[in-house]
């Protein structure tokens, strides 16, 4: 049993649609049971968190209480009413999508030169970003950043996630593109591309599965980053994680409070998966490499 | 040139370049200079939420604006370690804690001198401080903080499940009542109280007191000695015969829904945060919730009475001037008054004697902080500079204790290891 | 086309096209790196800025030969990573081929698996802590339904770090999973049928066929998973307090270093400890590299 290799890349959305009508909706039911096993398993404690929300304190205490109580809107209020929520929520949009965009846009070709080229040596240097622990970066960045006089701004900020992103996506992205057969961008050489021609339009298709996965990863380490936030964000450009963990009050007992602001954190990102789950979907069932 | 080694040279040159030269001396990176808003820095706690509402009136007053962040007190450090590291000049006023951070932020030359400051004014009055709490905002005859919130342990009992409907009189009593109405099985634990090594050290001073110990003694460690066995040895029993399972996991944060769920009888903690106890919100025992005063041990009743947080000045700050209003204006004779009244223990002598302010909390309450004043030890914690490996140190036996293990073998050892520690810390101390 | 041209084009096209991601990690790591290694040859402590004297390799020494703190630490780390790695990858690779093939729903199963990954691993640690809690937390009161004594579990000192393990297993898993999904629908169809149609029963086709194909992906998500989990710090501080605990049971070298930072402020040990950190974990990746370049052809 050997991979045989597929002869020309066809048109990747037709052979999709024809697997999808063939699989139709039959189940079995061990792998239904399994399916919603893992639904329970990974959702049960966020509803638990959900439904914290809430509570009062007390409620959230008694775990006889666990399902049914009468709910309370105080926690949000209580969130809300600092005032922040709002231009924090903008902020870790602004600064999530540009670092994300930017991360992606250097990160991609990266990946694809280190993929393609086999450049084992600098794949191990990008991993470095991700290997060293945040702690010695705070105190030397924070002086750095201070004397550009950047510290505050979203700059610094963008700057600090794309750390943590550009290493992220060009190494999944590694993956993908060393997993293309160069045959594909050869045929694509002969057809009078040029080398980056070939990138763009050949390569750089095929692998949209790991790029939106990657981005998608990258955007939700950038929305939850509360280290760097804490130390170099300024009044304006706070951004969600900050302005929401930071009202944990002395002898913390707002449990409620936090799994509101947990909770309302966890909101934009969720409905953004699931309308960019069409995108996510078809990249992931589309980009397959067919002959 | 794109080739390989080129592009090493030139990372290879930008990297050394770019680390070289560049000591992290404190250079102007002006954040406003001196007529800039004035930044200020607080934990939260019940004097932030008081103080806060507040501010507006000081805004108006010093016609400046004030740009307020609160964090919690973990946060709170590693953000001052952080930007005081580097000289950060984007930090005005400091709220701080004198009995951790005292010695270190003042050998490191990062507080503000306020000796000519709270002397200054014949009106402020710096002698209506207790003196336990301007000893502690004191290193070396200079004052570098001004103390705002005092802390006392207080005892919370709960009224209908205790004999006669009294607090224990002596630490022996709340042990034997505790073990006695300790029923796990029907979810009632005899005492709850704080396990985590890290936060339970302080708690636990107050025992080490009353048991007639120190932590340390004319430089050399006091942990070792017979007393302070005795009290490792009483707290680590309590915890494992009337208290709840998982102890060394627990912090005040845990340590307050158990008690406001009705699951214990007595806890001991910090007074400050007693509405958490008694508030309807947080608590379905909060009517039979009573306060009494730290009880008795060996050595009678010795509490700590500490200024577990104060303000204070950034010597990087351009704005010393204005930081310095501001710390007029929120610890005066009026405004400590004002906080008393709505439940912030200050720490001006003048509040705690006003009636009208005392009479705010709970009278139980009241009685027992007052007392409490009197007899109460200023410390709560090692006096040293590396405050956090100190109180590593000497929280071991305690967690032995509490696990059951060898108390005398495990204060031996670490005894010896505090010996070693406070010869190294006594030279970290020159200011 | 000439070979010689169209081999410098490829390579001046490479170069051009890794240089700016490589470029910015290296600016920005730089000043950090160089002053880490600096200060972990002092006794720097309590400021940085403070006078101190150079120690020469004195740090390292010291850490290396502590076997209160540092080796317990390095072990805990290890113990933790390899655990969690391993079953998040099983269970990821698991859930994966359980997902792959399209049914109704199956958006929602996507988009539900993704959430662990979208709350804050801050707000993950303390919703975790609640739930365990042995006197007020559910999981207990669970247990107690169907006749469990309560269990301690972040509470107790050696239930701790599998604890631990679980709760990261829980955050995590989805991640691998996502990455393998995106991996396996990568993957031809032909090698999988030509297998079915040869006889082979499903487990052989997933064994012999699909994670020999899968490989590339497999170890991508390894590396990247292990070096996150040799780092986790958000998850230990928030459960478990400074230290990693009353006993240190959950003291990773991460936590370690960022204690002996931010609680102890020994400024040069913290240094070294990180540098020793940061070469193990380069070790290991190179460890991974070089097994993984092993398996290819």
């Amino acid at each position: 049993m050997t991979a045989t290799l597929p002869k020309s890349a066809t048109a990747p959305g037709t052979v999709a649609r024809g697997r999808t009508r063939r699989s139709g909706a039959r189940m079995s039911t061990g792998r239904l049971v399994g399916i919603v096993a893992v639904a329970v398993v990974f959702t049960a404690p966020l509803v638990w968190m959900v439904l914290a929300a809430f509570k009062t304190n007390v409620q959230i205490g008694n775990p006889a209480e666990a399902v049914v109580f009468t709910p309370t809107l105080r926690n949000f209020g209580t969130v809300f009413e600092q005032g922040v929520f709002l231009p924090a929520m903008w902020n870790s949009v602004v600064v999530g999508v540009v670092s994300t965009a930017l991360s992606a846009i250097l990160a991609v070709p990266a990946a694809w030169a280190i993929g393609r080229f086999a450049m084992q040596r600098f794949g191990n240097w990008v991993l470095i970003a991700r290997i060293i622990p945040a702690v010695s970066l705070l105190v030397p960045w924070y002086y750095l950043f201070a004397q550009l006089e950047l510290v505050g701004g979203y700059t610094v900020l963008v700057l600090s996630h794309m750390f943590v992103s550009v290493p992220l996506i060009t190494w999944i992205m590694i993956g993908f593109f060393a997993g293309l057969p160069v045959e594909l961008e050869e045929a694509g050489r002969v057809d009078g591309l040029s080398a980056f021609g070939a990138f763009l339009r050949i390569s750089l298709p095929l692998a949209t599965a790991g790029t939106a996965t990657a981005c998608v990863l990258a955007a939700v380490f950038s929305w939850n980053n509360f280290m760097f936030a804490l130390i170099l964000s300024g009044e304006n450009t706070k951004t969600l994680p900050v302005a929401l963990f930071n009202f944990i009050s002395y002898a913390s007992v707002d449990w409620g409070g936090l799994m509101a602001a947990a909770t309302l954190m966890s909101v934009p990102v969720v409905l953004a998966a699931v309308f960019g789950q069409k995108y996510l979907v078809a990249g992931l069932t589309a980009g397959a490499t067919k002959g | 040139m794109l080739n390989r080694r080129g592009l090493l040279k030139a990372a290879g040159v930008g990297a050394v370049l770019a680390s070289t030269g560049l000591p992290l001396a404190g250079c102007g990176n002006s954040a406003g200079g001196p007529d800039g808003d004035l930044r200020v820095v607080m934990a939260n706690h019940v004097w932030t939420t008081a103080i806060r509402k507040r501010i507006p009136e000081f805004a108006d007053l010093a016609r400046r604006r004030v740009l307020v962040s609160t964090m919690t007190a973990d946060q709170l450090s590693s953000t001052y370690n952080v930007k005081l590291n580097a000289s950060a000049p984007d930090v005005d006023v400091m709220m701080y804690r004198p009995l951790q951070e005292q010695l270190l932020f003042a050998r490191n030359g990062w507080l503000a001198d306020l000796t000519d400051q709270v002397s200054g004014e014949p009106g402020y009055d710096w002698a209506d401080f207790q003196p336990a709490s301007r000893e502690r905002t004191t290193v070396a005859g200079k004052v570098f903080g001004v103390p705002v919130v005092t802390e006392r342990p207080t005892l919370y009992y709960r009224r209908d499940l205790v004999p006669d409907g009294r607090p224990p009189a002596t630490l022996a009593e709340m042990f034997d009542t505790a073990v006695r109405l300790h029923n796990p099985a029907a979810g009632l634990h005899g005492f709850v109280g704080r396990g985590q090594r890290a936060g339970a050290v302080t708690m636990f001073s107050s025992y080490l007191y009353s048991f007639g110990g120190a932590f340390t003694a004319e430089g050399r460690s006091g942990i070792g000695t017979p007393e302070a066995i005795a009290a490792y040895g009483y707290y680590g029993r309590l915890l494992r015969e009337a208290g709840p399972i998982g102890a060394t996991n627990m912090t005040l944060e845990q340590v307050t829904p158990i008690f406001a769920q009705g699951k214990a009888v007595f806890a001991i903690d910090a007074d400050a945060v007693y509405r958490n106890f008694i508030d309807p919100a947080t608590s379905v025992v909060g009517d039979r919730t009573g306060f009494g005063a730290f009880p008795a041990g060996p050595a009678g009743s010795r509490p700590f009475n500490v200024p577990s947080w104060g303000l204070t000045i950034n010597a990087f700050s351009e704005r010393r001037d204005a930081a310095w209003e501001f710390i007029r204006w929120a610890t005066s004779r009026e405004m400590v008054l004002a906080l008393q009244a709505e439940g912030v223990p200050g720490a001006r002598l003048s509040a705690w004697r006003d009636p009208a302010a005392l009479a705010k909390f709970p009278p139980e309450l009241a009685a027992s902080m007052t007392a409490s004043i009197q007899t109460g030890v200023g410390a709560d914690r090692p006096d040293v500079v590396q405050v956090g490996r100190a109180r590593d140190i000497v929280g071991r036996p305690l967690v032995a204790s509490i696990l059951g293990q060898d108390v005398v073998a495990a204060a031996a050892d670490a005894s010896q290891q505090l010996d070693a520690f406070l010869v190294r810390d006594a030279r970290q101390r020159k200011i | 086309m000439p070979a010689a041209t169209l081999q410098q084009e490829q390579r001046r096209l490479k170069w051009a096209m890794l240089s700016p991601a490589l470029f910015f990690i290296i600016a920005m790591i730089a000043f950090p790196l160089f002053y880490t290694a600096y200060l972990s040859t002092t006794d720097a402590f309590g400021a940085v800025n403070a006078h101190r004297s150079f120690l020469g390799l004195t740090n390292f020494s010291d850490a290396l030969s502590d076997t209160r703190r540092f080796w317990p630490a390095v072990a805990r780390t290890a113990v933790f990573t390899v655990a969690a790695v391993v079953l998040e990858l099983c269970l990821g690779l698991a859930v994966a081929m359980l997902l792959r093939r399209p049914f109704g729903g199956m958006r929602w199963v996507r988009t539900i698996l993704m959430v662990p990954l979208l709350a804050t691993p801050v707000a993950v640690g303390v919703l975790w802590l609640l739930i365990l809690d042995p006197t007020v937390g559910i999981a207990n009161h669970l247990l107690g339904l169907v006749g469990i004594p309560p269990q301690p579990f972040l509470g107790s000192v050696a239930e701790s770090l599998p604890t631990l393990v679980l709760i990261d297993v829980w955050q995590w898993t989805p991640m691998m999973t996502l990455l393998l999904l995106a991996g396996l629908s990568t993957l031809p169809e032909e090698p999988e049928e030509a297998a079915l149609i040869d006889g082979a029963s499903g487990w052989q086709r997933f064994r012999l066929v699909t994670v020999p194909m899968l490989m590339p992906v497999i170890i991508t998500s390894l590396v990247l998973r292990s070096v996150d989990a040799l780092k986790t710090f958000d998850l230990i501080y928030a459960t478990k307090g400074p230290g990693g605990g009353s006993s240190n049971e959950a003291e990773t070298l991460n936590v370690y270093a960022y204690g002996l930072t931010f609680d102890y402020q020994e400024y040069g040990l913290a240094a070294s400890v990180l540098v020793l950190f940061t070469v193990f974990i380069v070790l290991i990746v190179i460890a991974l590299r070089r097994r993984s370049a092993k398996d290819q052809p």
